[in-house]
């Protein structure tokens, strides 16, 4: 049984519309987050995953099973949609339950098993109310908890921040954390790119239906070799440093900090400026700190796809 | 494997019936329902206002009268002897007609209506001049006549309008219902095999629709008895095949939830608007009659209508295409016409476990 969830040349078209082009991916254990403007296929790509979209073109497994075979694929994933709408008329404890009788759960366990989802998203409370009456960042928390509830390998969450309170969002990240620790699959679509940037082991990076880019975002910082490395030094004598830095090859721009305690540097081979910068620390300057600037999502989202709709 | 999907399909039709019985949308199922019950209490309350009044005329008339007075009389007899044989009568009325039989002149007709009763039979005597021209009996309990009105009701209302479109509006909305609300991936993020989801979701529909309609039958029944004495009713009932009839009506009900349902479980996937294919269903089940044989076999009301217990005899007159309507030219046998449900019914569930297996969520798009 493969131990990864595999695109293979993957094409989803609604019509005319593209939904999602010539995908090859291979996701691994962790948290992999879809990022990407609205409209570039991230939510069809959680879809097509699961099974609720079929592939215009190419093929998807998950952990070896294909996407069809729903009795098998929810054993062990669990999916947490953008769709706001729930059956009529259940209570957040039903609508678990529910869920859980329907994948052939004796009644007391998938009872014990419901309160436990609930414990988890902190909704015990309110587990006894309509979902109807519940408010937007309600109707997500239990919503993950279907999801959750399970206890699947792989989870597939769209959006799962959104409409959280802050504290819900740590609490809910923590989660995740958690559940890719145990070595599960945790697949996460976000506009929120700091979030993105403290959670993901990986990223995938989606425009107009494309994978633009895939891979820890490191690696794919370093693949983006139009944009030079950004690094910032934060030293004693920075002005010092900065007119020894120019005497290497390596720097191509600096600026100093607004604090006048650093230096912003520009450079295109950021390994043999690390070794060139050594030289510079053995001649007395004070380096308190080196880190590169500009290797996190943001970056490399506006690197690769611009700004557009992005919540920093 | 066969014990999960079970488990699985109970699940579902936990879900479904609470959603079935108790959808405000699925009100008006009810209320077709419940119009042939209100029909037939009407009418039996019709027929004991009219009961009461037979028993009031035989109770006021000069002499306690038996069914043997009132066939003792005949045409041409005088007022006189009718009197004397049913004595004064409780009820009458007359009239004077002038009757020309000339360009200047005309006779004077003296009329009279009488009506006697025995209590459970009425006779209207209409006289001209003092003889007997008219005799009319009229039974209370008819229930030749009654069976045949009841038969008519659940043939051209029950079975083609009440469960035809209680079952369209139940079965079609097990799918369609639920993409509209936008919950459908409710059901297709559980590890359940679309095939099962849509078993349950079909025999939720069943029993759903067979409580309403097999409900409404059995109430029809009962309103249809209300009016006969009890010994008419042990007489209908036990010696007059009313046991019989009230079981067969009640499988046909059953039969025909089971054959529109499974025709409307499909439609429900295939159609956006539900209007199109009711209309179309209609239209074939309607012209059913003037089908070639083959065609006529692919409908579910050719085989209902062969398991009916009684014929609407087709009255001298009627127009050839209502005739053909009415009457179930060339009737199949019950175990075939069972069989035949069954099958037509079996194809559809076919092609719909083939479509629920190529639904997508696509809410965007509906």
């Amino acid at each position: 049984m493969s131990n990864r969830i595999v695109f293979e040349d993957v094409s989803k078209f609604y019509g005319e519309i593209l939904g999602v082009n010539r995908v090859n991916l291979s996701i691994p254990p962790g948290i992999t987050s879809l990022v990407g403007p609205n409209g570039s296929g991230k939510t069809t790509l959680m879809n097509l995953m699961t099974g609720l979209v079929k592939p215009s073109r190419g093929r998807i497994e998950v952990l070896g099973y294909p996407t069809d075979d729903a009795e098998n694929l929810f054993k062990f994933v669990g999916y947490s949609t953008q769709f706001d709408a729930f059956p009529k008329g259940l209570t957040g404890f039903q609508f678990i339950y529910s869920y859980l009788c329907l994948s052939g759960m004796p009644l007391q366990h998938a009872e014990r098993t419901a309160w436990q989802a609930i414990e988890r998203v902190n909704m015990v409370d309110a587990a006894s109310r309509k979902v109807a009456a519940y408010s937007k960042g309600m109707r997500q928390r239990i919503r993950l908890a279907q999801a959750l509830a399970h206890n699947p390998r792989v989870l597939v969450l769209d959006e799962p921040l959104n409409g959280l309170d802050p504290l819900a969002r740590s609490e809910m990240i923590a989660l995740f954390r958690a559940s890719a620790a145990e070595g599960s699959y945790v697949i996460i679509s976000s506009h929120i790119l700091h979030e993105v940037d403290v959670i993901s082991d990986q990223v995938i990076l989606l425009s107009n239906g494309y994978v633009v880019a895939e891979g820890q975002i490191q690696s794919v910082r370093n693949e983006i070799q139009e944009h030079p490395t950004q690094i910032l030094i934060r030293c004693d004598r920075p002005r010092e440093l900065a007119a020894k830095l120019f005497e290497s090859e390596y720097t191509i721009e600096a600026s100093i900090h607004n604090d006048g305690r650093g230096l912003l540097l520009k450079t295109r081979d950021a390994d043999r400026f690390y070794l060139a910068l050594n030289q510079f620390a053995l001649n007395g300057i004070q380096i308190e700190s080196i880190a590169p600037a500009d290797d996190d999502v943001l970056s490399v989202y506006e690197y690769l796809i611009g700004n557009e709709e992005v919540v920093r | 494997m066969t014990r999960l999907w079970w488990t699985q399909v109970k699940a579902v039709i936990r879900l479904e019936l609470k959603k079935t019985f108790f959808a405000k949308r699925g009100l008006w199922i009810y209320v077709v329902a419940a119009l042939p019950v209100l029909l037939f209490i009407a009418y039996a309350v019709a027929m004991s206002s009219e009961q009461h009044q037979t028993a009031k005329i035989a109770r006021d008339g000069e002499k306690r009268l038996a069914y043997q007075d009132l066939v003792a009389i005949k045409s041409g007899m005088t007022k006189e002897e009718v009197t004397a044989i049913l004595g004064k009568p409780p009820l009458s009325f007359h009239w004077n007609e002038r009757r020309p039989i000339g360009p200047d002149s005309t006779v004077e007709i003296l009329h009279e209506d009488l009506h006697y009763s025995d209590g459970e039979n009425d006779l209207y005597l209409g006289l001209a001049n003092g003889k007997v021209q008219s005799i009319n009996i009229h039974a209370s309990y008819n229930l030749g006549d009654d069976a045949v009105m009841f038969a008519g009701v659940f043939q051209f209302f029950f079975l083609r309008l009440a469960i035809f479109f209680g079952c369209l509006g139940i079965f079609m909305n097990l799918f369609r219902g639920e993409v509209l609300d936008r919950s459908l991936h409710f059901y297709f993020l559980a590890p359940i095999r679309r095939e099962v989801l849509m078993a349950g979701k079909f025999l939720a529909g069943l029993l759903a629709t067979c409580t309403i309609f097999i409900t409404s039958e059995l109430l029809q029944t009962a309103a249809f008895l209300w009016h006969f004495n009890p010994q008419t009713r042990d007489l209908y009932l036990y010696h007059n095949h009313g046991l019989e009839h009230a079981a067969v009506y009640v499988g046909v009900t059953f039969l025909a939830c089971i054959g529109y349902g499974a025709f409307f479980l499909v439609a429900g996937m295939l159609f956006r608007n539900p209007i199109i294919p009711a209309a179309a269903v209609l239209i074939w089940e309607g012209i059913n009659p003037f089908l070639p044989a083959l065609l006529k076999q692919f409908s579910v009301i050719y085989y209902l209508k062969s398991l009916c217990p009684v014929e609407i005899p087709v009255s001298p007159g009627t127009p050839g295409l209502f005739a053909l309507l009415i009457s179930n030219a060339d009737p199949v046998s019950p175990p075939f016409a069972i069989l035949g449900i069954l099958v037509v019914a079996l194809l559809a569930l076919f092609v719909s476990s083939v479509q629920v297996r190529r639904m997508e969520i696509n809410y965007t798009t509906e």
